[in-house]
């Protein structure tokens, strides 16, 4: 669950910003001549709410309903007492808290003689909620709004940059800050790290390590006893007031080790496509020079999901946009030992 | 690495299967909702959805979105075939679709992806609430062992938490200390919400900026999870020295969580626990305030997630089994002083109830 700040600043998102994105939603709801739309919420798929309310549910589940014209309504299964709080935080939409929140847009889609109601990824959309909308609103037809969505959303704007900014920042320092303790076992570095991103105002933060580069196998949880290798890895990924930043440090503790990976280090800091088209070719080609690149990912918000892979080794992601920043996620090899890396890249100006 | 307890899950869902005629079952998680996913293939999804198909012989294959969680999984060597499906509905339906003709049953049915079941052929499948939800309430022995450790983690959490809480000190920077103490724990995740100030606080929910100060009660849940089971702990502390009103207030809900609990055993409905917390609140004129202007529940299941069935409310009529693993908590509003927590975690017995928490039921003041 979110259990870490959570707070509007009118100077980080101003309502006008907000009021922006939502014409554009409507704009690209009109090209697709839909009478509303309706995006879902929890807090594994909340960035398309977020994006136009500035609110993630810290818990359980909510809908919000766009309608043609007049404020956004937020419909959540949180309790009564929650939803003053709700409008504390959420400074675009109103807020109505009721058990069944399927049954309370269904009813404001029939008031309003909606037919075509766009939704944000329908496939993905909770069946009981499209099965309650259709059967109390039954002259609704549900489609898949989620090109709509996309297209209205594009790059991010300048607050949606800053906030990006900020969780980023809180990743990379609270791996900096990890580096520097005197943490000997995994779980007391991952407790360090996260204290240190949750003390900057991390809203959310999931940190996974690779307590032994040396073995194969992804990033695990701190959820049992780890022991080091000479080479280990820490994963961080940082919600800020919702934008969602990750980054990746690999350690070791060789001294010749070290300076490979700072070298590396130096790579990636240094990473800079030109273009999505040759987006595998400089990734290959940023490490030629000090190690074999294995795998590399792209990642970047996309519908409900704050960071999902849209461009991958295999290719078998897709939807990588070039005007807008992205994590990429590198795993390489370098002088004999594993090396893993991620950070925040910006596109060029 | 499979746990006693998700062995022991493993014998407890195929049975069930194979007493509904169940030949599939469909089960769909995510960060959210992680326990359907958790007890059928014990992976405790962070990031991205995941699906699960489980046959009666135990044997399942796991589904996930995120590539990072995928990689997870294997890593965690889970007892179950692991795949990558970045188009997880389509993936899951076109298993669906080679799996003939077959009784298929899903959980949790109302958040089932809806292109899963509608599609150039509409699936049959059938809500499996009638397999799971009975397994996710009443716990066996191995599972409640979990839970019994989470509850001892929910005290050391309230120690730390104490510690942690004095005048000056911004809200989210207590959850920053309780974190990173679970963390230190193995405790991967944890449902937290608080509540700082006096009569203007009307309930809890993630910090949002506030500074503690003299006089303020501050008031939280604490529910780490342990082997992917929650316990919960609620108690409230005053900055400084508790006032004669706050500590008479107290006694209230002191008085209302006791009762709760001595009326709970086997065989007894939620409802009757409900009642004997409300009837305390009436007797000293604050009934209005177990309403759901006030309050949202009397207390409510725990397991593999932090609030589950049984609720405890007067008109939930379940009656409590041996091995539901419950907290009892009379969290309200109270006029004099504002929101107001106390809660222990439980165990339902035959006779009564075993108690899972040993932080002392006190208000307590920090200076």
């Amino acid at each position: 669950m979110r259990r870490g700040l959570m707070a509007w600043d009118a100077d980080e998102l101003p309502r006008a910003a907000l009021a922006a994105r939502l014409a554009r939603l409507r704009e690209a709801m009109r090209e697709e001549r839909f009478d509303a739309f309706v995006i879902y919420t929890n807090i594994a798929r909340g960035a398309g709410a977020c994006w136009l309310t500035g609110f993630t549910p810290y818990w359980n589940e909510g809908l919000l309903l766009v309608p043609a014209d007049g404020e956004p309504l937020f419909a959540t299964a949180l309790s009564k007492r929650v939803a003053e709080w709700i409008s504390s935080v959420m400074p675009q939409g109103d807020v109505i808290t009721t058990p069944k929140p399927a049954a309370l847009v269904a009813e404001r889609l029939a008031d309003a003689g909606a037919r075509r109601v766009g939704v944000l990824e329908l496939d993905d959309f909770p069946a009981g909620h499209a099965h309650t909308i259709v059967t109390a609103a039954p002259a609704v037809a549900l489609f898949d709004g989620a090109a709509a969505f996309h297209c209205a959303r594009g790059a991010p704007d300048a607050y949606e940059l800053l906030l990006i900014r900020r969780a980023d920042a809180l990743a990379r320092q609270s791996l900096a800050a990890s580096v520097g303790s005197t943490a000997v076992d995994p779980l007391a570095l991952v407790a360090r790290c996260e204290q240190d991103a949750r003390l900057g105002g991390a809203e959310e933060c999931f940190i996974t390590l690779a307590p032994d580069l040396s073995r194969p196998g992804g990033f695990l949880r701190a959820d049992r006893p780890h022991a080091f290798g000479a080479t280990f890895a820490l994963r961080v990924a940082v919600a800020y007031k919702g934008a969602w930043s990750r980054s990746v440090r690999s350690f070791a503790s060789d001294a010749q080790m070290q300076q490979a990976f700072a070298l590396a280090d130096a790579a990636l800091a240094a990473f800079s496509p030109a273009s999505s088209s040759v987006l595998k070719r400089e990734v290959e080609s940023t490490f030629a020079h000090i190690g074999t690149v294995f795998d590399w990912s792209a990642e970047q918000p996309r519908g409900s999901y704050a960071l999902a892979t849209v461009a991958s080794a295999d290719g078998c992601a897709e939807g990588f946009d070039a005007s807008a920043p992205f994590i990429i996620n590198v795993d390489a090899e370098l002088a004999g030992a594993r090396w893993r890396g991620a950070r925040l890249v910006e596109p060029r100006a | 690495m499979t746990s006693t307890a998700f062995a022991a899950r493993q014998g407890a869902l195929s049975e069930a299967m194979q007493r509904e005629r169940v030949d599939l079952l469909i089960l769909f998680g995510n960060n959210w909702h992680a326990d359907h996913l958790r007890y059928a293939v014990d992976f405790g999804i962070q990031e991205g959805q995941g699906i699960a198909l489980v046959h009666p012989d135990g044997s399942s294959v796991l589904m996930l979105d995120d590539p990072a969680e995928c990689a997870r999984a294997r890593a965690e060597g889970l007892d179950c075939e692991v795949v990558f499906a970045p188009a997880l509905v389509r993936e899951a339906r076109g298993r669906l679709s080679r799996a003939g003709n077959r009784t298929i049953a899903a959980a949790p049915f109302h958040l089932l992806p809806y292109g899963l079941l509608h599609g150039d052929e509409d699936l049959r499948v059938k809500d499996g609430a009638a397999i799971v939800e009975r397994l996710l309430m009443t716990k066996m022995e191995a599972e409640i062992a979990a839970v019994r450790r989470a509850a001892a983690l929910a005290d050391e959490g309230y120690a730390v938490f104490r510690a942690a809480a004095r005048p000056g000190r911004k809200d989210y920077e207590l959850i920053a200390e309780i974190e990173a103490f679970f963390r230190t724990k193995g405790v991967p995740e944890n449902f937290m919400i608080i509540g700082v100030g006096g009569q203007e606080v009307r309930g809890m929910a993630p910090p949002g900026g506030k500074i503690l100060k003299e006089g303020d009660l501050v008031t939280t849940e604490l529910t780490p999870c342990y082997d992917g089971y929650y316990a919960q702990i609620c108690r409230t502390l005053v900055v400084g020295e508790a006032s004669e009103t706050q500590k008479r207030a107290f006694d209230v809900y002191l008085e209302a969580m006791l009762a709760g609990i001595a009326v709970t055993q086997a065989g007894v409905p939620a409802s009757a626990v409900a009642k004997a917390e409300n009837d305390v609140f009436r007797k000293y004129g604050l009934g209005v305030y177990t309403t759901s202007e006030y309050t949202r529940v009397r207390g409510h299941g725990m397991g593999l997630f932090p609030d589950q069935k049984p609720q405890i409310l007067e008109d939930v009529h379940i009656n409590l089994e041996s091995g539901m693993t419950l907290i009892v908590h009379p969290n309200t509003y109270h006029p004099d002083v504002g929101y107001l927590v106390l809660g222990d975690s439980l165990v339902v017995r035959e006779n009564g109830s075993e108690i899972l928490c040993g932080t002392p039921r006190e208000l307590f003041s920090v200076m």
